[in-house]
């Protein structure tokens, strides 16, 4: 089956049980290229996992993940490269505690010999200024604000120019008052015309930014339209009650 | 003859003694580094006869005594092989085993200490696995397992004195020697405390300078 040029994510039959705990039970998305795609839901519904399963960091019980039309099978010879191409953010940012900010980003780009030591430095400079963190360089990670670890995650991603990033609650580990600088540089992202799946809390986000939302609820694909079909329209009871408890909240 | 003068006669064969215990454990010590390391990679294999050794080496050399291992190194093993090694030898070989299946553990144990996000976004950004493992993973288990390994360190250069009972003339026997020619017991025995304990101190004070340097905090 090929895909059309625009399709970046095209997801068939996604199964995932963890022990005899089944947290995917059939999920079927296409995400194209340029689409923010909100993904929302009750916790333990399967969000993250759906996320993790797109670079592969979980490997599918049963169905298919293509990114480009590439299968992501963790035993394909080439899921190194094809991860390349898919940044993520974590929730816990999962920075390089050993490495200066600087080192953070520059350590994939310069190992998968995608740049060189200077490029990935001059590159890194770039990022790190548009994430407000030009100063911190050569800090260590330790030393960050929440916020300002989020901020590198995200820069040290975009290092790789990734045509896909994945984002599994990035704010959700955050102070209150530090969701915003977050929230701000993923919106200039997404503004930029950056492929995003975005997993998140943050309802307000999810109704300005994506283009689409989707609800997941028990492992499937609950409800997937527009923001203002989502919110103001939803089909599903389990979608109602969702949005009651958190937006009453 | 006064403190002083006890000393200054005793000292030559304590020195003697001391180089004897230093060789011991750093040869001892290396090659256990190099056990632990291989042992602890086996450990976590995927391969069940790897791990089953490695869970044995650790077993044996916890489960008995290092007076025991000593002792069926050099009589036993050599007894049943009908081979002979100098004493040295076999405490080096029991050392080494010795250190090499605690430090296995201590190892195994840093490595696991490791968020796993660490590898979980190492692979997201294109590192491969062995990439992860080497710039990734490692940096940080050794900054976590500098504290253990040095302990011990201290613990396997006292046990050196344990293979004095081979015949080894290091520190310990040295002052055993001295002992029975001078029956001043109290003092030599004091003299020998302190060497041990210079020599542990100068190492952890060494050890505290390496973990400051290569603190993960600013």
């Amino acid at each position: 089956m090929t895909s059309s040029p625009d399709v970046k994510v095209e997801i068939r039959g996604l199964h995932k049980s963890f022990g005899n705990n089944e947290v995917l039970r059939g999920i079927d998305c296409v995400i194209h290229t340029g689409e923010v795609v909100c993904v929302i839901g009750p916790s333990g519904s399967g969000k993250s996992t759906f996320l993790r399963c797109i670079n592969c960091l979980e490997e599918p019980t049963a169905g298919t993940v293509k990114v480009d039309g590439n299968n992501m099978d963790e035993n394909a010879k080439n899921i190194d490269e094809l991860r390349e191409d898919v940044g993520m953010v974590f929730q816990h940012f999962n920075l390089f505690p050993h490495l200066s900010v600087m080192e953070n980003l520059t350590i994939a780009p310069v190992l998968r010999k995608k740049m060189t030591e200077d490029e990935a430095k001059r590159v890194g400079m770039e990022l790190l200024e548009r994430v407000g963190l030009a100063d911190k360089a050569d800090a260590k990670p330790n030393s960050l604000s929440g916020g300002q670890k989020q901020r590198v995650a995200i820069a040290r991603a975009l290092a790789m120019k990734p045509g896909l990033m994945l984002f599994d609650e990035p704010t959700s580990a955050l102070d209150p008052e530090m969701v915003g600088e977050v929230l701000d540089v993923m919106r200039q992202l997404a503004k930029e015309g950056m492929t995003m799946v975005v997993v998140t809390h943050e309802m307000g986000f999810a109704r300005q930014v994506s283009d689409r939302v989707l609800f997941i609820d028990q492992g499937v694909i609950a409800e997937d339209g527009t923001p203002s079909d989502v919110f103001d329209h939803p089909k599903h009871e389990r979608t109602k009650s969702f949005l009651n408890k958190v937006l009453e909240a | 003859m006064d403190f002083f003068g006890l000393l200054q006669e005793s000292m030559p064969m304590l020195l003697q003694g001391l180089a004897l215990t230093l060789e011991l454990a750093f040869i001892s010590l290396a090659i256990a580094m190099v056990i632990g390391i291989v042992a602890s990679l086996m450990g976590m294999s995927k391969n069940p006869v790897l791990r089953a050794i490695n869970a044995a080496l650790v077993a044996v050399v916890r489960g008995t005594p290092l007076l025991v291992q000593g002792f069926f190194i050099y009589f036993g093993i050599t007894g049943l092989l009908n081979i002979r090694i100098s004493a040295f030898m076999a405490g080096t070989i029991a050392l080494s085993l010795n250190a090499g299946g605690y430090l296995s553990e201590i190892f195994r144990g840093g490595i696991q200490a490791v968020d796993p996000g660490q590898r979980e976004a190492a692979r997201s950004l294109g590192l491969s696995a062995r990439q992860t493992t080497w710039r990734i993973i490692i940096p940080q288990a050794v900054r976590i397992c500098i504290p253990s390994v040095v302990n011990q360190w201290c613990i396997t250069i006292k046990d050196t004195s344990i293979i004095s009972v081979l015949g080894l003339a290091e520190l310990t026997k040295a002052g055993q020697m001295i002992i029975s020619r001078t029956y001043r017991s109290f003092e030599v025995w004091i003299m020998v405390g302190v060497m041990y304990f210079v020599v542990i101190w100068l190492l952890t004070l060494l050890a505290r300078f390496v973990e400051k340097k290569v603190s993960l905090d600013d």
